[in-house]
């Protein structure tokens, strides 16, 4: 990731195009981080707390796709 | 010709459900219908994709370049290219997203009768999206979108006055 500067508004359709496109950013950033921070040993309570949401979610969302790419995760902690 | 009608939404629509997955998206969207009938082996549709210079990988590169460039809108550019390629979900999505059912919905709202639907009308019904996804990959890939909609109409059309549809003898343009 580098910059990111709010731009001067423009046709509100780019704009809301923009949200989406975000939106869909944030949640591959989600994808690629909670993964290197399991490969690098974090727990799934500490990824969640940096995350601000439970560790259910976390699990929910992440557990089967982590094993799925081979990672080797932690107890549930 | 019903039958013929519900064996192609059915094949769309598990197709765009792989595109959904390999995109990593939990509801099946617009997109994901528009790759589908663009992989499907179905004739009028892909002449009318042909014609505006769509194949499946032309339409993929479209949406990428949609979601990039609506990043850049945000002021966003990711360098890292890892985070921009899709990652495939763990699971295949059942459920249609808004777009897709508005799509959908359209398509099938102009047949005036069900026994006039056509594979079309899903082409047709994804090219009446006036906003979303679809419509800005559409125009940043250069497709005149109105132009495409009112060759598919003409196809139905077409189609509808032949009768049955048989396999040589297209309409012409």
């Amino acid at each position: 990731m580098s910059g990111a500067e709010v731009p001067a508004s423009r046709d509100p359709g780019e704009e809301l195009a923009a949200v989406v496109a975000t939106r869909r950013l944030a949640d591959r950033m989600e994808d690629v981080a909670v993964e290197k921070a399991m490969r690098a040993g974090w727990s799934w309570s500490e990824v969640a707390e940096a995350l601000g949401v439970t560790r259910q979610a976390v699990h929910k969302k992440h557990a089967r796709k982590l094993i799925e790419a081979g990672v080797r995760l932690r107890r549930r902690t | 010709m019903l039958q013929v009608f519900g064996r192609y939404v059915r094949s769309v629509i598990e197709r765009a459900a792989e595109e959904a997955q390999e995109a990593g998206s939990r509801t099946i969207e617009a997109e994901h219908l528009l790759l589908a009938i663009a992989a499907a082996d179905e004739d009028t549709t892909r002449e009318l994709l042909a014609w505006a210079g769509l194949d499946h990988r032309a339409v993929g590169d479209a949406l990428q370049r949609e979601f990039e460039h609506s990043l850049g809108t945000a002021g966003v550019t990711a360098a890292d290219q890892e985070v921009l390629r899709p990652r495939r979900g763990e699971r295949r999505p059942s459920d249609a997203g808004t777009s897709a059912k508005l799509a959908l919905e359209r398509g099938m709202a102009a047949a005036g009768d069900k026994k006039d639907l056509r594979p079309a009308h899903i082409l047709l019904g994804i090219l009446e999206l006036r906003a979303g996804t679809v419509p800005r990959a559409l125009a940043l890939a250069g497709v005149d979108r109105r132009e495409l909609r009112a060759r598919t109409q003409a196809a139905i059309s077409d189609d509808g006055r032949q009768g049955p549809p048989e396999k040589p003898g297209k309409a012409s343009r």
